[in-house]
């Protein structure tokens, strides 16, 4: 078995320490002006990595996050480990029946807030992918406007929730409708997204599996969200009641995560829809105590999520990578479809303009959720650095710019 | 069929009850409770059967109405063939009811929950207020306590005063309005930066928006000489308000009929009535407000 050095290990736990220490100075920083805590974490490890340290402290940058050795593949398992759990917890929020109690003006948003920012991205990259320097071949272009249509389509749900939250706008029923409608695009967004990376690692000659691949995604789908949904209800009291508090439910709902994952990366589909469904499974369960919820929240996004933000910034050179061609488009194609889109349908469900306007831009978010998204995208060689630091600055405008325009329509 | 005097008709007081006779072993037990309570309300009483009409039916049903004492003069047998949902809640439209007593089992097996049995299919749909009552005896039902469900909504307010007038009749003296509070995506807002006390001020302001919320409900209604309780809980809408009744071992628990058509989509995704539907906690009434 391999093992880290004495001096390597030592160097891992600095590196740890640095994201974790600084992106939390960071956040606290940026909480004083507003600012999302993943902007911070984004921007330590612009500091960290490549774009700052690297430039102007090549040595320390090398020392601390060293390419060769064991430690870039201890961090890459980390980092791979913060994304499913990243995930987990995002999938622990999404309530499918909100969207159905909400009624028609959640599904109505939720449907065309998928819909139009999905066509309009998966057109633009279609008809014009020499734009982004895609070759205009079937498959790398099919791929890529399928990414494209997904990442436009999604919804960031943490930063939604904490600006409804700041608004004082959860309870009334615009918020409801936005975060039905956001946990309901999140859900449908990540199932094309686990489509399109599973397609990634399949052969032009591999079409038969293509079908192959959509019935073990809606299979598993429908069978966690039912079946292991249920389970997990029935289980949950004796869990929480005969089993220590709160480390039994820790360690089980971790557990049964890593399980849910391994098993769709083993069937080739990415293991983060595994962690993502494993969540809804359990975070709808009326049997999860709020403590206990609360509990895995801050485990993940205060341990993994920096970890996994600041890891971006050490990826990639953010200024080398910088084209103010594609950040703009990717920018007016994110606010004009999503915003238009949830106006539709939030107008077809029958609220007001204003509303309706209020609720397109709240969707807008995109927050933590695209990033993920694009760094998995990146991984995976999908989009090129140039798109995937474009989707990074339209999360970060979008949900810089979602309160304050929301504000105005509500007002 | 002219709806017209359905619309906009007050959830209370119940003028005609109506109650559906399955022939079933707790059949009559149930139609004695609805003429108990028909004759506190001083409601007419309408007898429904779905199914073919034989003599032996009929005179099972002569003798059951002999037995509990119904007068002929003040009730009436309807027969009818049809689909039993369909027909019954046809029939109650026509009839002008305003509520329907049904018997119903506490919990049913897991096929035919999601299937939905008669009488839950009828609470989904109705539009008059139902009554389920999960364990009808020969002797006259003491409804100790009465939970009531007071959701923000604008029907909440005639469910409340619906519950009151029958509180007033029933001569019950102990009512709880709960209000259930939950936030979806509240644990993920909080997560990264808030601190301590930040996240207890938060969950403080919820509780005490949903009391204020309550009061105001509150003080729109005639609780008369009912003792009348507010609470507020914490947990999924539905859910939690089921478990309360059953902690508190209610007699009765009293709710809004559902905002929405229901399917089997809201069994399989429980939420709100769904997860009373799915475990009784008590006897259930199901006030419709005909908005």
């Amino acid at each position: 078995m391999i093992k880290l050095a004495h001096n390597e290990l030592i160097v891992l736990l600095l590196s740890i320490s640095t994201m974790l220490i600084i992106s939390r100075i960071f956040a606290e920083l940026g909480k004083r002006f507003k600012l999302p805590v993943v902007m911070g974490e984004l921007i330590v490890g612009i500091i960290l990595g490549p774009t700052i340290l690297g430039m102007l402290y090549p040595d320390i940058f090398l020392y601390l996050f060293p390419r060769t050795g064991n430690i870039p593949i201890a961090l890459d398992g980390i980092f791979s480990l913060s994304v499913i759990m990243l995930l987990f917890v995002a999938g622990m929020e999404v309530q499918l029946s909100l969207v159905l109690k909400q009624g028609k003006v959640a599904v109505y948003t939720s449907m065309f807030s998928m819909i139009i920012p999905f066509f309009t991205g998966f057109a633009i990259a279609w008809f014009f992918p020499e734009i982004f320097s895609i070759p205009n071949e079937l498959e790398p272009k099919l791929l890529f406007a399928l990414f494209f249509g997904t990442a436009l389509s999604i919804s960031a749900l943490p930063v939604i929730a904490r600006i409804l939250m700041d608004m004082n706008l959860f309870k009334t029923n615009i918020g409801m409708v936005i975060i039905a409608s956001a946990m309901f695009n999140d859900l449908i967004g990540w199932l094309i997204f686990s489509f399109v990376l599973s397609l990634t690692n399949q052969t032009a000659s591999d079409h038969f599996s293509i079908w192959y691949t959509i019935l073990y995604i809606i299979g598993f789908g429908i069978f966690m969200l039912t079946i292991g949904k249920k389970i997990i209800d029935k289980t949950l009291p004796w869990m929480q009641t005969k089993l220590s508090w709160p480390g039994g439910v820790l360690s089980i709902s971790l557990g049964i995560c890593l399980l849910s994952a391994a098993f769709t990366e083993a069937i080739h589909i990415h293991a983060i829809l595994g962690a993502f469904i494993a969540g809804i499974a359990f975070g709808d369960s009326v049997h999860l105590r709020e403590q206990a919820r609360e509990i895995i929240h801050q485990f993940v996004t205060n341990f993994f999520a920096p970890l996994f933000f600041v890891s971006i910034g050490l990826k990639v050179n953010f200024i080398e990578n910088f084209d103010g061609m594609i950040v703009a488009i990717v920018l007016v194609l994110a606010y004009v479809g999503k915003v238009l889109g949830a106006y539709i349908g939030a107008r077809l469900g029958g609220m007001s303009k204003n509303h309706s306007l209020a609720v397109g831009f709240g969707m807008n978010a995109r927050g933590a959720m695209e990033i993920i998204l694009g760094t998995l995208a990146l991984n995976a060689g999908l989009i090129s650095k140039p798109i995937f630091v474009a989707l990074v600055i339209m999360a970060l405008v979008t949900s810089l710019t979602s309160g304050p325009l929301m504000r105005k329509f509500i007002d | 069929m002219d709806l017209s005097k359905l619309k906009k008709r007050p959830s209370y007081p119940f003028e005609t009850i109506a109650v559906a006779i399955s022939f079933s072993p707790r059949c009559q037990l149930v139609l004695a409770e609805a003429k108990r309570l028909s004759d506190v309300l001083g409601a007419a009483l309408l007898l429904i059967h779905i199914g073919d009409k034989t003599a032996e039916k009929e005179q099972e049903l002569d003798e059951m109405m002999s037995t509990i004492g119904v007068d002929p003069n003040h009730s009436r047998v309807i027969w009818m063939e049809g689909d039993p949902v369909d027909t019954i809640l046809k029939l109650c439209k026509l009839n002008i009811v305003d509520l329907l007593v049904l018997g119903a089992l506490e919990k049913e097996n897991i096929l035919k929950f999601y299937l939905g049995s008669i009488a839950r299919n009828i609470s989904r749909k109705a539009k008059c207020s139902v009554l389920l009552l999960t364990n009808p005896t020969d002797e006259p039902q003491k409804f100790k306590k009465i939970v009531v469900n007071g959701v923000e909504n604008p029907k909440t307010i005639h469910t409340i005063n619906t519950a009151l007038y029958l509180a007033k009749n029933i001569k019950v003296k102990d009512v709880t309005i709960v209000n259930e509070v939950d936030v979806p995506g509240l644990a993920m807002a909080i997560a990264d930066d808030s601190t301590a006390p930040q996240t207890k001020e938060i969950k403080k302001n919820f509780a005490d928006e949903s009391e204020e919320t309550l009061q105001m409900i509150l003080e729109k209604c005639d609780a008369g000489d009912v003792k009348v309780i507010d609470k507020v809980i914490k947990g999924k809408p539905g859910y939690a308000i089921s478990k309360f009744s059953k902690d508190k071992k209610a007699d009765l628990l009293v709710i809004n009929s559902p905002d929405t058509h229901l399917n089997v989509f809201d069994r399989i995704f429980t939420h709100d009535i769904e997860y009373i539907l799915a475990d009784l906690p008590c006897n259930l009434l199901i006030v419709h407000s005909r908005l």
